[in-house]
């Protein structure tokens, strides 16, 4: 079984499944925009500027999941030196830093016609701030530092040092006084949004996870190759 | 109607250039990320390539991925 567990097959995998992301990717795609655009109704109190959380909401959750699943596996890495989970780690942080830089410009754009400002402090959106800074932080060690194994210590540090701001992000709305509205999508007990405004939103949510997916498998790919160019040097 | 559709009730401007900085943020992280890869292919392929005989024959019998990337490269050319 752990045969299975190789680059190599690893590679074919990526093949297969970046084939079929593809296959189903635009029409899902032309799906969750129908829905957000035209089918899903305006908000009673926002309007039609709600449509924005179509695209403002799937990005944050992918932004904090993103960075939880770092940490997480560079814990585990730090510990147990686990090599595929550094390739992991590698190729998903430039992903969460760009949905952790949508959710924040769209937030913004969303809070011009909702609150009359595109930026306050709030602590959400401060918080926001502080874990792109956190990605920037993770992504730059990795570039900056040539030698491999000091790189992955220090990032692995910064990522478990992060950890701490994802619950401050997720209750930031309760234990302060903010702008934002308290979560209406609970994953234990009832949500407080319609069905009507629920399916496109995880519509959207399931085409922009395709997306990270498939940026992700090429990132991996990338990863993969760039160390077998490596040890083709020994030949050499 | 598609004037409303465009207009969304005067949030039109704020609707659409969050749409449109989320999708132009996507195709060209996509487009790098791809761009990137074909590179490292295109240079690990053509590193194969440079390999004598006999040395190409060993990676390519031990690795799969080798084997694959040359395949893929060799079609593109």
């Amino acid at each position: 079984m752990f045969n299975f567990i190789n680059n190599s097959n690893i590679f074919i995998w990526i093949e297969r499944l970046t084939n079929f992301i593809n296959s189903i990717f635009f029409v899902l795609l032309l799906a969750a925009l129908s829905f957000a655009l035209i089918l899903s109704p305006p908000d009673y109190l926002q309007g039609d500027s709600v449509r924005i959380m179509y695209v403002h909401v799937p990005a944050a959750w992918i932004g904090l999941a993103s960075f939880t699943c770092i940490a997480f596996m560079s814990i585990v890495n730090f510990i147990f030196k686990i090599k595929y989970l550094t390739l992991i780690t590698k190729s998903i942080a430039p992903i969460g830093l760009m949905f952790t830089c949508i959710a924040i410009v769209t937030g913004s754009i969303w809070g011009q016609p909702t609150w009359g400002t595109f930026w306050v402090w709030d602590a959400r959106i401060t918080s926001m701030s502080i874990l792109a800074l956190f990605y920037v932080m993770f992504i730059a060690i990795q570039k900056l530092i040539s030698e491999e194994d000091r790189a992955n210590k220090i990032s692995s540090l910064i990522a478990a040092v992060g950890l701490i701001n994802i619950p401050i992000i997720k209750y930031s709305v309760e234990w302060w006084s903010t702008l934002h509205q308290p979560a209406s999508i609970k994953i234990s007990g009832s949500s407080t949004i319609h069905s009507s405004m629920l399916t496109p939103l995880l519509l959207m949510f399931l085409v922009l996870i395709l997306y990270c997916a498939l940026i992700f498998l090429m990132k991996y790919k990338t990863e993969i190759i760039r160390i077998k160019k490596k040890n083709l040097k020994r030949y050499d | 109607m598609i004037n409303e559709f465009i207009s969304m009730n005067g949030y039109g401007i704020f609707v659409w250039s969050s749409f449109l900085i989320t999708f132009l943020a996507c195709g060209i992280f996509y487009y790098k990320t791809r761009k990137t890869l074909k590179k490292y292919e295109k240079e690990f392929a053509k590193e194969i390539e440079e390999l004598s005989i006999e040395q190409k024959k060993t990676v390519l019998e031990n690795s799969k991925i080798a084997s694959k990337v040359l395949s893929s490269y060799n079609k593109t050319i």
